[in-house]
């Protein structure tokens, strides 16, 4: 419902910005220009601060003192205790110049060294956390065997980067070309590549980048639109990856340096831009100039965008149309299917080498049901990780105890536990579809507790909206009527009812089970009331038939309504 | 004489213009050497004055170096501590009470020993792994699910055998704006504070860049403040954990079961991923455990007291909370009473009365007879139209026929309709609040039952 909405109200936003295309073309320029004022001038200062500011020349001067004559205590005394607060703080010329040195090179490699030496030693405490579980598993072998096989599934079935992509040879062959076609004639393009979200994407972008011989001959900009500031701050965004010294005050000045930028001999420049729809501003200025931009003379210039939706370019860029050079080739991911997730499952785990934790059937209900939902593999790789999980858990039920028992368990329990786990438990079918049905269930969590979890009065209020919805007349409910027919029930059966202000945060607590919606913003009392489930899942929730048949059939508590 | 005084009034400006003009005319010299007072109010001077060396009487700590020190995290901010000891619990009452209170937390938390477990060994599994991930836990509030995250984390901090990790709370309701969450997550890390784009760019770095950093666990409360239209931050902060190298968990904590897929995009929604964890509300039973844990060393309770608190919450809402305040309010009750050494169920139920009125018939009870009139004429014009909204023009026609009915002298409807807008600051009844005219819409803000019952009571 809302994704058809939205569309439509894009539609009208894309006529009217056809229609209003020739009168807004000279205020797009003005309404950046004063966006982006608000925005640069910080950035100005701060860039030109430091330098300037009075303080290095206090501060050398009471150093100064310090050194030349240590006479009057006071003194001193002050500016030992500045030192001794914190040494980097304090603001002496070196503190300075580290402060200074937050953005350039020299920053870097004193960060790198700080990096390398917290490595070694992180390195260092893996190695000994390592040795530690491989003593471990040296007295207890079967345990471990199979606590590092869970383990090792788990790991490789992350949802990181992956190095290999099976699934999306075809994708990635297609960009690789145009990449290196683009690359060879020395010619400038434009992509756009959609795809609904954990198709791989981005992934798949980055391991093309990733190869040595597109890596050499291109520079890289990988931008993520997301987390710019806004969609104006994309310019000063892409300057700082350029490494352009100069920074304009507005983000006008930022696109004409941009653009002198891409004007100039350089190197070959690969722009990724992803989740590229949230540069969407009103009328599409941003998108539209970074589109054109691989359509200018010499620019050299390989643009990647990234998103979602399969029809960005044609919706809200319809003028690219007009001109064959600037309209950007299109690439689709469509969602992996039944046989290219088990293909994933089985690269990821055959290269762990733990195939065998899932047993061929498993695996194939796990991916059909993913791939007949939504295709994405973040979800298949999310439940197969709760799938081990879950039978890692099983299987060490002893986790909670308290500290002090927990370390007596563990070296008391592995007698008796070797012989039942012998064998390392597969995950079966029976696995797969508990946990699939935990998540794809729209009842799941009330289902698989034995004991009713659900209040008596929220069971009651529920009733009486479903009663409203069946018998009354008017079907338009709002919080005041509800509460009346609530509390005439309520009378009926003896219970003490609650007012009418405690009703509605009842109706609230309802709401985040996502049984009902209460929309509205004035009056607690005229908010509407709307059910979102049906009545046999509100009735497999409720777990009581006996008071709702009680309730549904007593029509005489309606009223007049 | 009165142009003259008017042309000295002038004569600061003159002599900075006759300043700045290298030629001086005698005329204006004069003026100056004579109005040498007015002199240093001019903004050249002040500058002058400013600029001498005045570093005797300069105080060390400016208000603005102060600052910077709480920005960078050199100096903490204190409290003022109290001049007198707290004294210590006397009775068993006020034992009893400050261990029902509910910032009071308890060793271990009864009743949710499932959740626990779930929680720990994600956490576990997740720091054992070396990767990130992300987990959504939801349920309505007072069912305890900040309490056992943390106690989780409390414990895996403690444990040897685990990897270092740093841990990072963010609470979406002390934000002023979603977007100050990196302020206070870089804050967190290494007690900085820095403006929010800064801090974003360094915690991109930070966990985007390959390089080894301690884990973070981090917890981000009430997600769905943090969610705005654009979403970027949701976003950004998902979206890290499966980037990073470094490791970054993140588990985010709201109230809807479905917030995910009914507030957030389908991009967001993927990267929160599928594990989640739904916290429901408390049964009776476990109310009862909850409190009777609070209360162990202490007899002050009846259990059937006990029982009838748990068994009232648990229909409504089973919010532990609420169940905590109502046993601190019957001890407090017990309390006042003195010669009561133990809570009975007479006293719970006076707190469940206070705690759980109706003040909407006392209310209409203390009401002027206008008012009453008046609400005995919406109530009548409601029963006869069978619509809910009412016009003031209907309503003061039905109090007309009410009045003549009981005998009474009719007001104008000037002041009716001031009775009226009493009434409406007492939320009785709901009215127009942009037209004040006989037009005015009129809403019942109480059910016609309650009038009726306020009335009705009176008159007998």
């Amino acid at each position: 419902m809302i994704r058809v909405t939205r569309s439509s109200r894009r539609k009208e936003e894309l006529q009217r910005a056809k229609l209003e295309i020739n009168s807004n073309e000279n205020s797009t320029d003005k309404n950046t220009n004063l966006n982006g004022e608000s925005e640069i001038p910080n950035n100005h200062q701060k860039s030109s601060k430091p330098p300037r500011s009075r303080r290095p020349a206090k501060s050398k001067s009471s150093s100064d003192i310090q050194l030349l004559s240590p006479v009057t205590p006071p003194k001193q005394r002050k500016s030992n205790g500045s030192e001794n607060h914190n040494a980097e703080v304090s603001v002496t010329p070196s503190s300075l110049f580290k402060r200074l040195s937050l953005k350039s090179p020299l920053k870097k490699s004193a960060v790198s060294a700080r990096a390398s030496l917290f490595n070694s030693k992180q390195k260092v405490e893996n190695t000994e956390q390592n040795q530690e579980i491989t003593k471990g598993s040296g007295s207890i072998p079967e345990e471990a065997k199979i606590y590092s096989q869970y383990q090792n599934a788990r790991k490789a079935l992350h949802s990181n980067f992956p190095t290999e992509l099976p699934g999306r040879e075809n994708e990635i062959k297609e960009l690789r070309n145009f990449i290196l076609g683009h690359l060879e004639n020395g010619s400038s393009g434009s992509i756009y590549v959609s795809g609904p979200p954990g198709t791989g994407k981005t992934a798949s972008l980055n391991s093309i980048v990733q190869h040595s011989d597109i890596s050499s001959k291109v520079q890289q900009i990988y931008i993520n639109c997301t987390a710019i500031k806004s969609a104006t701050a994309v310019y000063s965004r892409l300057i700082r990856e350029l490494n352009i010294k100069s920074h304009g005050k507005s983000e006008k000045d930022n696109l004409l340096i941009v653009e002198k930028y891409l004007q100039k001999k350089h190197k070959m420049l690969l722009i990724v831009l992803d989740e590229i729809d949230q540069l969407e501003t009103k009328n599409h200025s941003i998108l539209y100039t970074i589109f054109e931009w691989p359509s200018k003379p010499n620019s050299r210039l390989i643009l990647v965008g990234i998103a979602n939706a399969l029809d960005l370019t044609d919706r809200t860029l319809p003028r690219l149309q007009a001109r064959c050079e600037l309209k950007p080739n299109l690439l689709h991911f469509a969602p992996y299917t039944k046989e290219q997730i088990v293909k994933i499952f089985t690269s990821r785990l055959e290269s762990a080498g733990v195939l065998n934790v899932f047993t061929p059937i498993a695996l194939q209900m796990l991916a059909g049901k993913v791939a007949s939902i939504s295709g994405d593999v973040r979800r298949a790789l999310d439940i197969g990780r709760r799938v081990i999980e879950f039978i890692d858990q099983n299987d060490n039920v002893d986790v909670l105890k308290s500290v002090e028992n927990f370390t007596n368990e563990l070296t008391e329990n592995q007698a008796p536990k070797t012989e039942q786990d012998a064998k390392p438990k597969t995950v079966n079918l029976k696995e797969v579809v508990s946990v699939l049905n935990n998540v794809y269930g729209t009842t799941q969590n009330l289902n698989d507790d034995t004991e009713e979890t659900f209040p008596l009065q929220q069971k009651i209020v529920i009733c009486s909206l479903l009663l409203m919805l069946k018998k009354a007349k008017n079907k338009d409910i709002t919080i005041g009527k509800l509460h009346e027919v609530y509390s005439r029930i309520c009378r009926k059966q003896n219970l003490m009812a609650v007012d009418q202000a405690e009703f509605s945060g009842l109706c609230s607590l309802i709401e985040t089970r996502g049984i009902i919606r209460v929309t509205g913003r004035k009056e607690p009392r005229m908010h509407k009331v709307s059910l979102e489930w049906n009545d046999t899942e509100v009735a497999e929730a409720l777990k009581d038939k006996q008071l709702m048949s009680v309730i549904l059939q007593d029509e005489t508590c309606l009223g007049k309504i | 004489e009165a142009l003259k005084r008017s042309e000295e009034d002038y004569v600061p400006r003159r002599v900075l213009r006759s300043r700045s003009n290298s030629s001086a005319s005698v005329n204006s010299l004069d003026l100056n050497e004579s109005d040498k007072q007015f002199v240093p109010r001019t903004p050249r001077s002040r500058r002058n004055t400013m600029s001498t060396p005045k570093k005797l009487t300069s105080t060390p700590k400016t208000p603005k170096s102060t600052l910077k020190q709480l920005r960078d995290g050199t100096i903490t901010p204190s409290m003022q501590s109290r001049s007198t000891m707290i004294p210590k619990d006397s009775t068993p009452l006020m034992k009893a009470r400050t261990q029902l209170h509910v910032s009071y937390v308890p060793n271990s938390l009864p009743c949710r020993e499932k959740e626990y477990q779930d929680i720990y060994c994600f956490l576990k599994g997740k720091l054992e792994d070396g990767y990130g991930g992300c987990m959504y836990i939801s349920g309505v509030p007072g069912t305890g699910k900040t309490a056992t995250v943390t106690s989780v984390i409390d414990r895996l901090k403690t444990e040897r055998k685990l990897p270092k990790f740093d841990y990072v709370n963010v609470n979406g309701m002390r934000l002023t704006e979603p977007r100050q969450a990196y302020v206070e997550i870089w804050k967190q890390l290494t007690d900085k504070t820095i403006p929010w784009e800064q801090a974003q760019n360094l915690l991109e770095q930070r966990f985007t860049k390959k390089k080894h950093h301690t884990p973070v666990v981090m917890l981000i409360d009430e997600l769905d403040i943090l969610c705005t239209k654009r979403q970027d931050v949701v976003y950004n902060l998902l979206d890290w954990p499966t980037k990073s190298n470094d490791q970054l968990i993140v588990i985010t904590i709201a109230n809807t079961m479905d917030l995910p897929e009914r507030l957030l995009m389908s991009r967001v929604t993927s990267r929160l991923g599928l594990t989640r964890l739904t916290f429901q509300a408390y049964t009776h039973k476990q109310l009862m455990e909850i409190v009777t844990k609070r209360l162990t060393g202490t007899e002050s309770f009846n259990p059937d007291a006990v029982q009838l608190v748990a068994r009232k919450v648990a229909s409504v809402s089973g919010d532990a909370r609420r169940a905590l305040d109502i046993c601190r309010r019957a001890a407090e009750i017990a309390e006042n009473e003195n010669q009561h050494q133990q809570v009975s169920i007479a006293h719970i139920n006076q707190a469940l009365n206070a705690m759980i009125t109706q003040p909407q018939v006392m209310a209409i009870r203390r009401c002027s007879r206008l008012q009453k009139l008046l609400l005995q004429a919406v109530v009548a014009e409601i029963e006869r139209t069978g619509v809910e909204e009412t016009t003031f023009s209907d309503v003061f026609r039905m109090l007309v026929s009410c009045c003549a009915l009981d005998g009474l002298k009719m007001v104008s409807s000037v002041v009716a309709q001031r009775a009226l807008s009493q009434l409406s600051a007492c939320r009785l009844i709901i009215t127009d609040q942009k037209c004040r005219d006989v037009y005015q819409k009129i809403i019942l803000n109480v059910s016609v039952h309650d009038v009726y019952f306020a009335l009705k009571k009176e008159q007998q």
